[in-house]
């Protein structure tokens, strides 16, 4: 098959080297050359190489010109049977990939010598065409529906993303409310609520602080005096429910009577290590109050802070 | 884990001395009361405006709160835990958001309770500045605690008031003995809605001025300049003529309070000074959703949405917050042998 494909292409790229009028002969000639003496030609091939070589040398490109006649005949058709043979040499190894390429770049070659006249009648088609005169201009004259489609695509493209990015904004932006300018009912009923909480607690601190303003803390009398008053607010503390004096921390009073109460360490207190029940009968359960005793402690820590 | 607790004893005869220091300087040096000390950061990614509202709230919470915590992504819980107990910080204000809403929890450390709250709406400090014709926000203000105050708490339910108590010891206590009027300069405002159920959440910053003075004289003690009189015949009719007062300038016998001692230059201590009120962001209208037991964990006591959910969420949360609570136990631990 190979074989037979080569014979075949083989006047094509005889063509391409040869002048147009031998070109039964050298068909002819060529073929059975290549039939017959595929080895032979193997066998010049060193040789006819290095003669090929020698005559290169000696040609000049000015002597080209006139040696052209003969020589030049002669040595193109010794050339494609050369060439001829080698391919075919190849084309047995690599049978059907290789050759098709090389056929092709021998039309190429061929086509381009040929078709000058081709291209030069396109060409002057293309620059005598007129022009219809457009924005997109001339050039893409022939893309401008495909110009058109694709700007549309790229508008839809961006709405959908500006879509998508209005929505993430919103998502991320929700909740998050931009106050008005002016001051509305309910704003200024806060406000009125907390100046109340404002006005409250600083009418509380005049009358506390003014209470001890003539008393300086420094002088026995005062102090003596200072004293009395805590106690005695202490002492009404003491009357109200237990409970709340436990649980009013907060409450400013409390704080600084319970100074003045007893020992602030606890373990001088009296009441220390009564009140809590698990310790009443610490010789008897000694196990469980190793164990409970780390429950224990912070209470005595945070009674003695106070 | 396991280890530390085998070996719980040993590690505390370390331990405490470290440990003691902290719980010494976290007290107040007048009334000795412990301060309490917060966090405010986020779980999972913030938008923007969210992480903007979390800086607000730090800086509402100053100074006894970290300005700048940093936050990293694989900071879980546990981590802050970890870190709160030594520094002595009581509370955690946590942002988180989902699709539907961003959510404030507020929480006790180191064992609960927790609220949640669901942020309906918020406007930054910054809004709120824009809003205003002239936002007044001196750097001195945020150099105190603010004061708290709470209005429409008292209906006698219980998670109102858990909320309540929750919020009074979120900031420092005041005596009313010793307090000083100078460091009074900020109040947070909560303020609970029966009808809608909803929180108003304000912040305003407290301001002081004589009443029964024009504003001309006003500013002539404030500012340290000189005055302009040269539309003025003469020298008495500065203090002579009055100057135009707008409406809000109308003393309020309501606002107006006797002060214990002068503040500033121009409130003496004799004279009456207004209560003027300046919101300073940010602004939160929030909804109670659920009250936990523990830390971010443990028994639902209360839920917006009712019981049904609520035995679900709790079975839920349960699987969930082991690890937390094992977390807590450890905090436990540890912080009852500071304190023996």
């Amino acid at each position: 098959m190979s074989a037979e494909e080569a014979a075949a292409s083989s006047p094509k790229k005889r063509k391409s080297r040869t002048t147009r009028g031998v070109k039964g002969k050298k068909k002819a000639k060529v073929f059975s050359r290549t039939e017959g003496q595929g080895k032979k030609a193997k066998k010049i091939d060193g040789r006819m190489k290095k003669l090929f070589r020698k005559r290169a040398r000696d040609y000049n490109s000015d002597e080209d010109d006139d040696n052209e006649g003969n020589e030049n005949l002669s040595l193109n058709s010794e050339r494609t049977v050369e060439a001829e043979s080698d391919e075919e040499a190849e084309e047995k190894e690599l049978e059907s990939g290789s050759e098709d390429e090389g056929d092709e770049m021998e039309t190429g070659v061929m086509k381009f010598v040929e078709g000058c006249r081709a291209f030069s009648l396109a060409f002057n088609k293309i620059t005598k065409k007129s022009v219809s005169e457009d924005l997109l201009g001339p050039v893409l004259s022939g893309h401008k529906k495909l110009l058109a489609e694709k700007l549309a695509e790229e508008e839809a493209d961006h709405k959908v993303k500006a879509d998508a990015k209005k929505e993430k904004n919103s998502l991320r932006e929700k909740g998050h409310v931009k106050p008005a300018n002016f001051l509305d009912s309910h704003e200024k009923f806060l406000i009125s609520v907390a100046t109340k909480g404002v006005v409250k607690l600083f009418n509380g601190v005049n009358k506390a602080q003014n209470a001890q303003k003539g008393l300086n803390p420094s002088r026995t009398k005062d102090a003596k005096a200072l004293a009395k008053r805590r106690k005695a607010a202490f002492l009404s503390e003491l009357h109200k429910k237990p409970t709340q004096d436990a649980e009013s921390s907060k409450g400013a009073n409390s704080a600084a009577t319970k100074k003045e109460d007893g020992p602030g360490w606890a373990p001088l207190r009296d009441s220390y290590m009564l009140t809590s029940s698990k310790l009443k009968n610490w010789d008897k359960m000694q196990d469980t109050n190793a164990a409970d005793d780390m429950g224990e402690t912070p209470q005595f820590s945070s009674s003695d802070e106070d | 884990m396991a280890r530390f607790r085998n070996n719980k004893r040993k590690r505390d005869a370390v331990v405490r001395p470290i440990a003691k220091k902290p719980s010494g300087g976290g007290v107040d040096h007048v009334t000795g009361d412990k301060i309490p000390k917060s966090f405010v950061f986020s779980r999972g990614k913030l938008p923007g405006p969210l992480k903007q509202l979390q800086m607000d709230l730090r800086k509402l919470m100053l100074p006894f709160t970290a300005l700048k915590l940093k936050e990293k992504k694989r900071n879980n819980l546990k981590d802050y835990l970890n870190v709160a107990g030594p520094m002595g910080v009581t509370h955690f204000l946590i942002l988180s958001k989902t699709e539907s809403a961003s959510y404030l929890k507020v929480a006790r450390t180191p064992q609960g309770p927790t609220l949640t709250f669901k942020i309906c709406d918020y406007s930054l400090a910054l809004d709120v500045a824009q809003s205003q014709l002239r936002p007044r926000c001196p750097q001195e203000l945020f150099k105190n605690p603010p004061l708290i105050v709470l209005s429409g708490f008292g209906t006698g339910d219980q998670h109102l008031k858990l909320t309540t108590i929750m919020f009074q010891n979120i900031f420092p206590s005041i005596d009313i003995n010793t307090v000083k009027l100078s460091s009074c300069q900020r109040i947070v405002l909560l303020n609970y809605n029966k009808e809608t159920k909803l929180i108003d959440f304000r912040h305003y910053s407290i301001r002081l001025q004589p009443v029964g003075v024009s504003r001309r004289l006003r500013k002539f003690v404030q500012n340290h300049q000189a005055p302009d009189l040269r539309t003025l015949q003469d020298v008495s009719d500065f203090v002579t003529r009055a100057g135009y007062g707008s409406e809000s300038e109308a003393d309020d016998e309501a606002a107006t309070v006797s002060l214990a001692s002068d503040l500033g230059r121009a409130n003496q201590a004799s004279s009456k000074s207004a209560v003027k009120l300046q919101e300073i962001g940010p602004r939160m209208t929030l909804q109670l959703m659920k009250v936990e037991e523990g830390l971010c964990a443990g028994g639902v006591i209360f839920n917006e949405h009712g019981p049904v959910e609520e035995a679900k969420k709790q079975a839920n949360q349960e699987e969930n917050g082991e690890e937390d609570n094992n977390a807590n136990q450890e905090e436990n631990s540890e912080e009852d042998n500071d304190e023996d």
